[in-house]
């Protein structure tokens, strides 16, 4: 089954179960590496992220407005658009493809069960989060996730990652990003209503969805509609643009100020 | 088909620093030489006296830097107390962070017993400053029997496999680090940390004076064997891969295809690996070649161990995960480089020259109830002669 699916069939498993399963789940969570119990937020929400690649043109505007709203050091992302050109080998036609990245919000994280003192945890609206007040720091998440979605913030010197901007969320409104969208790429809301966007769009492209590295097993909950699926692995491609270095080795491109 | 060349990529960084590679080194030199030191020490064997000795100084003095090289990688070092304030039985750092203190705890109560009894006769001997520091490290006159040695050597070795454990599976079940997610990286981790063990045992048998043949003949012997342990777990590493078991291959298999360095890494790696295992079988075959050679293969030994960890924790973070080819790393001249690297070694030689000022290791006894031989003075030439007849024991 693929993981779509599965995480599907999970999510409406988790909905007839009700909420009354919840507390004996958490209890049994005990092994090793095994995911903790979910704390705060909404338990009849869950947030998951779609993204319409025909509709994004790879203006970045996304990455400035997430690095603005949240206060990112220059040089780390919470967000960002890879941008990969695409020659046919045959005629040599040139083609590029966007791929927005962020925190995939994963069913299965696997940044939450390593971290050792219980900073990072995820929702029970499906949003993993770090309480940097807590954080030590260890880096131990930022080797776990497979998708590079976080980082050590210099500033903090904790991890730091996305959040789907909670506190927007909380207060009413959309993520920076998706606010920032001029194409209406990116459609944030509550997986469970079955009234909201996200779910609507979600039923209706259900076999056109992918998500990124599904054979982790991680269960990202950012699915992509318009996706190749050679994009949902590591790029077989090119370095390109690291390779502006001089005879000497030293980097002539763009430094991000360190 | 078609090529695809990446344009716009963010650059990732490393996120644990050369602190991790010295915290793994020593670890592993601890648990591995206090195995060393088991037989002499906790199980009584007589033979194996000389090289318990060594090994149970290899040990303390690693088991004490370990932590600081733990500490350092911490972003927020301050913090550490959080991991006792928010026990996280689920997590493999935590249960770490509980073990570690343990370690050190039991391995120090180890050595503090097994010294005892040169201390309190070396704070007999009317040597100023050092008999009144020794009897101060001594703690009274009082004996314990040789059977809470034991015991407390037994904790040790309990300490010892959860540290084995936990170092190993913290890194093996990182699945983002295709080439870190295997079963065999464990058991490789304990195997070179064996071979390092055994060298640094060599190389302070050498540099103490002590030139012990037994020691030589004993740490060679299992210099060979953990070479070809180790060599047997790369293969099946590799066989497991062939028979797309574990991605980890493949992904190594990927590095070396794409990267010269990693070609380079690799051949010399293998090189390093192969050429100690062969020298080690010759040399142990003559008592000659081995006081000849023991201390240099010692070193060599220890380049295999580091460099080890230098490449599976160092090197494996700059390939990429979602992006094309590998991160630029390079090593700084800061304290989260360089100076962190030469800094922890010489911590680590501080350590070894404050218990050498001030422990007479090299009487460390099996039996702390037993009196003590007289204290050996401190001088290199006088203590390998007076070592050569090695102290009364029973």
């Amino acid at each position: 089954m693929d993981p779509i699916r599965r995480s599907l069939l999970g999510q409406m498993a988790r909905l007839s179960a009700g909420a009354a399963m919840v507390p004996l789940s958490s209890v049994a969570s005990a092994g090793i590496n095994d995911q903790p119990a979910r704390r705060e937020g909404d338990p009849n929400k869950r947030y998951g992220m779609l993204i319409d690649l025909r509709q994004c043109i790879g203006c970045q505007a996304c990455t400035v407005s997430c690095h603005i709203e949240n206060d990112a050091p220059l040089g780390n992302f919470r967000t960002i658009v890879s941008q990969l050109e695409v020659e046919q080998e045959g005629t040599g036609e040139v083609a590029t493809f966007m791929l927005p990245r962020l925190c995939n919000h994963c069913d299965n994280p696997p940044c939450v069960p390593v971290c050792p003192v219980q900073a990072t945890f995820q929702r029970q609206d499906g949003i993993v989060v770090v309480d940097n007040d807590r954080c030590v720091g260890c880096a131990y998440c930022v080797n776990a996730c497979p998708y590079d979605a976080r980082f050590i913030n210099e500033k903090t010197q904790t991890a730091d990652k996305c959040t789907f901007c909670a506190h927007r969320l909380e207060a009413g409104l959309l993520p920076a990003c998706v606010e920032s969208c001029v194409g209406g790429a990116r459609i944030i809301g509550d997986m469970r209503d079955p009234q909201s966007e996200i779910s609507r769009l979600m039923a209706e492209h259900h076999d056109e969805l992918m998500v990124l590295q599904p054979e982790k097993g991680t269960l990202p909950q950012v699915f992509y509609l318009g996706m190749d699926e050679r994009f949902t692995k590591r790029p077989e491609a090119e370095p390109g643009i690291w390779d502006v270095i001089n005879e000497a080795g030293k980097e002539l491109g763009y430094e991000f100020g360190h | 088909m078609s090529l695809v060349t990446e344009v716009v990529v963010p650059r990732y960084g490393i996120a644990w620093y050369p602190w991790a590679v010295q915290y793994f080194f020593l670890i592993a030199l601890s648990y591995t030489s206090l195995w060393v030191a088991a037989p002499g020490i906790i199980l009584g064997k007589q033979h194996w006296l000389a090289t318990s000795r060594l090994a149970l100084l290899a040990c303390v003095s690693t088991t004490l830097v370990a932590p600081v090289a733990l500490l350092a990688d911490l972003h927020q070092p301050l913090r550490f107390w959080h991991f006792y304030a928010h026990p996280t039985p689920w997590s493999w750092m935590s249960i770490g962070s509980f073990l570690l203190p343990l370690h050190l705890a039991a391995t120090l109560l180890l050595a503090w017993l097994a010294w005892r009894p040169a201390l309190k006769t070396r704070a007999q001997a009317g040597d100023g400053w050092f008999s009144r520091i020794a009897g101060w490290i001594a703690w009274g006159d009082w004996q314990v029997s040789r059977k809470i040695m034991v015991l407390a050597g037994l904790a040790a070795l309990a300490t010892s496999v959860g540290m084995m454990v936990y170092t190993g599976a913290e890194v093996a079940i990182v699945k983002g680090r295709p080439l870190w997610h295997t079963v065999w990286l464990p058991f490789m981790f304990v195997a070179t940390g064996t071979i390092g063990a055994c060298g640094l045992i060599l190389v302070l048998n050498r540099i103490s004076g002590l030139r012990s043949p037994d020691t030589n003949r004993q740490m060679l012997a299992i210099m060979v064997g953990a070479c070809v342990a180790a060599g047997f777990i790369a293969l099946t590493w590799f066989l497991d891969g062939a028979n797309a078991v574990s991605g980890s291959v493949a992904a190594a298999l990927d590095s070396i295809d794409q990267s010269a360095a990693w070609r380079s890494t690799a051949i010399e790696g293998g090189i390093a690996g192969v050429l100690l295992a062969v020298l080690a079988f010759l040399a142990r075959r003559t008592p000659g070649r081995r006081r000849a050679f023991g201390w240099m293969l010692g070193l060599l030994a220890l380049h295999v161990a580091w460099m080890f960890r230098w490449v599976v924790l160092m090197n494996v973070q700059t390939v990429a995960r979602n992006s094309a080819g590998f991160h630029d790393y390079h090593v700084a001249f800061g304290s989260y480089g360089l100076t962190g690297i030469i800094g922890i070694f010489g911590l680590w030689l501080t350590a070894l020259l404050l218990i050498e000022l001030l422990v007479p290791w090299r009487e460390a006894s099996l039996d702390p109830q037993r009196d003590a031989p007289p204290a050996a003075p401190i001088s290199n030439a006088s203590v390998s002669a007076a070592s050569q007849g090695a102290p009364r024991h029973g």
